[in-house]
């Protein structure tokens, strides 16, 4: 398991504990300026709390060192360089440095859907593009380990995409957590697009981790007015009680 | 151009310079049986063997060692127009060697006070820019640092009464036609260590293409890579600069041309790029001793020459952000 413990960092994240367990999605929601990206970041080991604890199982993240780091966990940036000059099938290989072999990039390029990109420069994509063979750059670093524990981090993976794309990434990388029990943690901004996929959400503001649990039981809509400051309708379908969806209101009239 | 096509063939080249460079402007039909040691004429031999072979294979092994180090910090800054000359490092590095010798400082001490000189000289020049800044500042950075060391270059050595320290030309310009065999071997040693030593950071230099966070996170630590490769990039530029001078824009075309022909992957480049910077270096140093015979021309004139207009295109390019397009 991924654990944060009563984590602290400088005035961003403040006393947050969570768990990523194997095999599961959790959502990671909030505002702009919740410290989403700073959480993803401590979960990662590219920054340490100032208090409290992110460990691996029993093991502090400070402890391991960045290649231990790289078998148990890969990140998908939200922001990466554009890597001038390099094809995707170099990208994607980059993925597997660290394991000396190249035969899991097949499976990571089938799992990201970017089969015929491969020949394809990595700065004439388009967004979309882009973040699916960043994904499967991330999945081959994953696929490539041998551990038994391992997670995916995703800083925003559906922020350039269209609402079908969007939709059918999530849906894949649930499948992937699923069959290999990769544990997924997936920053959003569509709150919809969370409650659709997501097994657990976790709900952050201003630092402060506000509820985190089973999607139905964190998504509630006074919860979510209160913390983004907006009116919400919650809507239900028709025939499938289960989907349903947050749409903003207009502010009353004052 | 198929990899390992290009890789042989720039080699064949450097070969055929060596020898076009070893052996134009002697009296040719002499010099090949004087080489294998059946010389009639002791004159030609020694000119050979105590003047031109050196000359030849420092060249080479300086034009090698700059593009290592023009590789190392295009990868390393993720900078297309970061070249030793250009980001101060050679400017230190000749300054700092110059300090030494006039203190009276050997051979290998020399080489010593150039790598502190020219890491100092990067690492102003990379606090004066910015850790996160766009390539303009770099270079801006590198320009003020490069006109600070160059005229405490020129005073130290108008100020000084003998022509001990060579001359400002041979510090700014570089020059091999006084290099001799100790100095040629130097160069000659220090070359394949710090070519392998550099390869074998191809990876991490390929992640970070994709920023500081990506190479972390996919397990390369960064301050272990950043340091060896900035070390051995400074090393490799003080290694020239002590021994021939500050020779610009080699260390700027050599990668790019590899990035040309085989792509942006490092564990190419790093092989290609010192093959086709010693091929540069070989050429422009045998234009530079004929061109206006029997007169020199310092070498880097005629680098310097090929380089800028090069270096204008780059920049051209950068700023028309059509720079992913081909290279």
């Amino acid at each position: 398991m991924l654990v944060l413990e009563h984590a602290s960092l400088r005035d961003r994240i403040e006393d947050v504990s969570l768990q990523l367990r194997p095999g599961e999605v959790l959502a990671l929601i909030g505002p702009n300026g919740a410290g989403k990206s700073s959480l993803l970041s401590l979960l990662s080991g590219l920054t340490m709390p100032d208090r409290g604890q992110a460990l691996l199982g029993d093991t502090p993240l400070r402890h391991l060192s960045a290649g231990h780091l790289a078998r148990h966990r890969a990140v998908l940036e939200q922001r990466t360089e554009v890597a001038t000059g390099f094809t995707v099938r170099e990208v994607i290989a980059m993925g597997s440095y660290l394991h000396g072999h190249a035969n899991t990039t097949a499976l990571a390029v089938a799992l990201a859907r970017v089969e015929g990109l491969l020949e394809r420069r990595l700065s004439t994509l388009s967004g979309g593009e882009t973040q699916r063979v960043l994904l499967a750059r991330a999945l081959a670093q994953l696929l490539g380990s041998t551990e038994s524990e391992r997670y995916l981090l995703l800083d925003e993976p559906t922020a350039a995409l269209d609402i079908g794309m969007a939709d059918g990434l999530m849906l894949q990388i649930g499948r992937i957590a699923k069959q290999h029990r990769i544990g997924v943690l997936a920053v959003v901004h569509d709150l919809n697009l969370g409650l659709r996929h997501a097994d657990r959400v976790a709900l952050l503001d201003r630092g402060h981790l506000v509820a985190c649990g089973p999607t139905a039981e964190v998504m509630q809509r006074s919860r979510l007015e209160e913390v983004y400051g907006v009116r919400l309708a919650e809507l239900i379908h028709d025939e499938h009680e289960d989907l349903r969806a947050f749409v903003p209101l207009p502010p009353h009239e004052s | 151009m198929p990899y390992y096509r290009s890789l042989l063939l720039s080699f064949l080249l450097l070969a055929l310079a060596l020898l076009t460079g070893l052996l134009l402007d002697t009296p040719i039909g002499s010099s090949l049986p004087s080489l294998f040691g059946h010389a009639h004429d002791p004159l030609t031999r020694q000119l050979l063997l105590e003047l031109r072979l050196p000359r030849v294979l420092s060249a080479a092994a300086s034009g090698a060692l700059l593009a290592c180090a023009g590789a190392a910090a295009q990868y390393q800054f993720r900078n297309a127009l970061a070249e030793p000359g250009l980001i101060g490092v050679s400017g230190g590095a000749a300054l700092a060697a110059a300090l030494a010798l006039e203190a009276g400082l050997g051979g290998g001490l020399v080489a010593m006070t150039a790598f502190v000189g020219g890491l100092v000289a990067l690492w102003l020049t990379w606090r004066l820019a910015g850790p996160r800044s766009p390539s303009s500042q770099l270079i801006l950075a590198g320009v003020a640092i490069n006109a600070l060391t160059g005229s405490l270059l020129t005073l130290l050595i108008a100020t000084l009464p003998d022509d001990s320290l060579r001359t400002v030309t041979f510090w700014l310009m570089g020059s091999f036609a006084s290099v001799n065999w100790r100095q040629a071997s130097a160069l000659l040693i220090a070359l394949p260590p710090v070519w392998v030593l550099l390869w074998r950071h191809w990876r991490y230099l390929n992640l970070l293409q994709l920023g500081d966070a990506a190479t972390f996170h996919a397990g390369y630590p960064l301050a272990r890579g950043r340091l060896q490769v900035v070390a051995l990039a400074a090393l490799a530029t003080s290694l020239v600069v002590a021994n021939c001078g500050m020779i610009g824009f080699v260390g700027l075309m050599a990668p790019h041309l590899a990035r040309l022909i085989t792509g942006a992957d490092a564990r190419r480049v790093l092989l290609l790029a010192p093959l086709l910077g010693a091929l540069l270096a070989v050429i422009a140093d045998t234009i530079s001793r004929l061109a206006i015979a029997p007169a020199e021309l310092p070498v880097g004139v005629i680098t310097s020459l090929a380089g800028a207009p090069f270096f204008l295109w780059l920049m051209r390019r950068a700023l028309m952000g059509s720079d992913n397009a081909r290279a």
